[in-house]
């Protein structure tokens, strides 16, 4: 890793948003939605109940932001003809990625900060955090894992303009299958399987555990457990990552589609 | 066969495209095409639209990889992928067009982020970026969003970017394109400052005096195939001569040139506000034919003889069609 190159392009991603910050609102509003919605069905505004639809009002509002954000990025780039000259650059397009992914992760925790504090102030429900320590260190670890997803999210951007659909077809899955929208073990078995294999489902069980007293686990495990889970999926999704960009870049190169959009 | 001298040497380089219906054949953009550049000089790539001229820049700047053919640059094969890196430390590509900039960040932004992208140390890079905003005057608009540059000032500020790494070979692709007069003037004596301080610099332009200007050496493609090679001079008297000369006479000399067109030599006469005659003739071979002729007009009086040798438009276009 190059860490100049991680700074430059987490400075740059900043600036580039703080210019224009109005795609945050998509990644507001819809899972503000979804929260009003959820407390609609239950006619219930106490307790558990808030807490479940603000934390998952809250994690959809994160990864819609990483969707949004690792689409955005490399697409940008192709239009704008700054990916020529990224990639003419000795740096790694995985590096400038990565400084990009800490911000658009940052901006996913205000995001998701914002879901709440709306929430809260409308419905007025004063839901106390089991441990708001542990909240807040496993919602950053949540984010990680986002953050690496939207890396993978962004290599399809580097292959090919395409990946315009492999991001819109990811998004509402991963609502579902994380267990952000529904609980997993309401989900068909074969899904069950597949939400295992996600980081951002542990974080989210994870999440769970830090914000309910006396919460039985979704996934069946400890909340240790869970975090290892959380940690390890994130990793090996980033080497994926990482093989997949450094193949990218070799078959943009003899393709030579590099300035498409 | 690396050799020091040499800053590009590229053999039988060949570059095809798709095939983009399966079965087809692709699209041959740049056919086997070999020529060799010196450390130091400004060398020329002209040739019509579509004739392989930004191909072969990005096969050369490791930006798309060559279908067969040999090419080294700054004696690193383009083709190993462990030579990539290296080769774009030391080189640096200027396109054309408004393209290839982040508008919303100042010019100055956009310099510290390239110079972070090529490893410019910290310490190093505020003087360098300086240095060179004034190369490029733009000092002014250093702190203004690029979306609000004009043209001409987003083409000097890719001349900075990519004069950010000080790099060895420059590659130039349509430098000018779209500029005004005064600008294309500052770029191109730019240039040749750089060209002075001893970067290599390969450009690709559709303006032929450019090309006459800064050229020490070039290739003229057709259809991805080298047409003309050489010297601006190599390139004009590779053509068989094509001069026209111009005879001013006090009296009317339509009788001779009705003789000469007889002889199927274009040959014109017109008359010109001040009672004189101006009579225009092409020649396929001047030096031969120039004193014989200018004997048949000598009875009328001549006031002037004038040659046109030929431009290395006529040049490029006579060789470009017989490309075809
Ligand atoms: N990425 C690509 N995919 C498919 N075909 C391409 C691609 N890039 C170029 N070509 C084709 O290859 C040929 C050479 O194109 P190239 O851009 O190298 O020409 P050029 O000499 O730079 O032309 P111009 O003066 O218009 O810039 C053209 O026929 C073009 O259509
Ligand atoms: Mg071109």
């Amino acid at each position: 890793m190059n860490p100049r190159a991680v700074t430059a392009s987490f400075k740059q991603q900043a600036i580039q948003f703080m210019a224009d910050p109005q795609w945050i609102i998509p990644s507001i509003v819809s899972p503000f939605l979804f929260t009003m919605v959820m407390l609609y069905i239950h006619q219930d505004v106490t307790g558990p109940v808030v807490l479940q639809a603000v934390l998952g009002g809250g994690v959809l509002g994160m990864w819609a932001n990483t969707i949004f954000a690792s689409s955005f990025t490399i697409s940008y780039d192709r239009m704008n003809g700054t990916f020529e000259s990224m990639l003419l650059s000795p740096t790694k397009i995985f590096d400038i990625l990565i400084g990009r992914s800490i911000w658009n992760a940052f901006i996913g925790l205000v995001n998701a900060l914002l879901v709440f504090a709306i929430a809260e102030m409308i419905f007025r429900t004063g839901v106390s955090l089991a441990n708001p320590i542990g909240f807040f260190f496993i919602l950053a670890l949540t984010l990680m894992s986002l953050a690496s997803f939207g890396m993978l999210i962004s290599t399809a951007f580097v292959f090919s303009r395409m990946g315009r659909f492999f991001s819109s077809v990811a998004e509402y899955p991963i609502y579902v299958i994380s267990g952000a929208l529904v609980p997993i073990s309401a989900l068909p078995v074969g899904l069950q399987h597949i939400s295992y294999l996600l980081a951002p489902s542990w974080g989210v069980d994870a999440m769970r555990y830090a914000a309910f007293e006396g919460y039985g686990s979704m996934m069946g495990t400890s909340l240790l457990t869970d975090i290892i889970m959380m940690v390890m999926l994130s990793i090996a999704v980033l080497i994926i990552a990482y093989f997949i960009m450094n193949k990218a870049e070799r078959a943009i190169l003899s393709a030579g589609s590099a300035t498409r959009y | 066969m690396t050799c020091p001298e040499y800053a590009i040497v590229a053999e039988g380089l060949t570059r095809t495209y798709g095939p983009f219906i399966p079965g087809s054949a692709g699209k041959v953009a740049v056919d086997g095409i070999s020529f060799k550049v010196r450390k130091g000089e400004i060398y020329g790539i002209l040739g019509p639209n579509g004739a392989g001229k930004t191909t072969t820049i990005k096969m050369l700047s490791t930006m798309l990889t060559p279908t067969s053919g040999l090419a080294e640059v700054l004696g690193m094969d383009v083709r190993d992928g462990k030579n990539i890196r290296a080769l774009r430390k030391r080189i640096n590509v200027v396109s054309g067009g408004e393209r290839g900039l982040y508008y919303r960040l100042s010019g100055r932004q956009n310099l510290e982020f390239f110079a972070d992208l090529y490893g410019i140390p910290k310490k190093d890079q505020k003087a360098l970026i300086e240095s060179l905003l004034s190369l490029v005057e733009l000092i002014e608009a250093a702190d203004i969003k690029v979306e609000n540059y004009s043209r001409g000032m987003k083409q000097r500020i890719h001349i900075a970017r990519s004069l950010i790494n000080s790099p060895e070979i420059l590659f130039l692709d349509e430098p000018t394109i779209g500029l005004d007069p005064e600008i294309s003037r500052g770029i191109r004596s730019l240039i040749k400052k750089l060209s002075d301080g001893g970067t290599t610099v390969i450009l690709t332009t559709h303006y032929m005096f450019e090309a006459e200007e800064l050229c020490d050496n070039m290739v003229i493609l057709s259809r991805g195939r080298i047409v003309g090679k050489g010297t601006v001079d190599d390139i004009k008297s590779s053509i068989s001569r094509v001069s026209s000369l111009k005879i001013i006479t006090e009296e009317d000399p339509s009788d001779v040139t009705a003789s000469l067109c007889r002889e199927n030599l274009d040959a014109v006469t017109s008359r010109l506000l001040n009672e004189r005659y101006l009579t225009k003739i092409t020649l396929n071979n001047a030096d031969r034919a120039f004193t014989a002729i200018e004997d048949l007009f000598r009875p009328y009086a001549i006031s002037s003889v004038g040659v046109e040798e030929p431009t290395l438009e006529d040049a490029y276009l006579t060789l470009v069609n017989e490309g075809l």
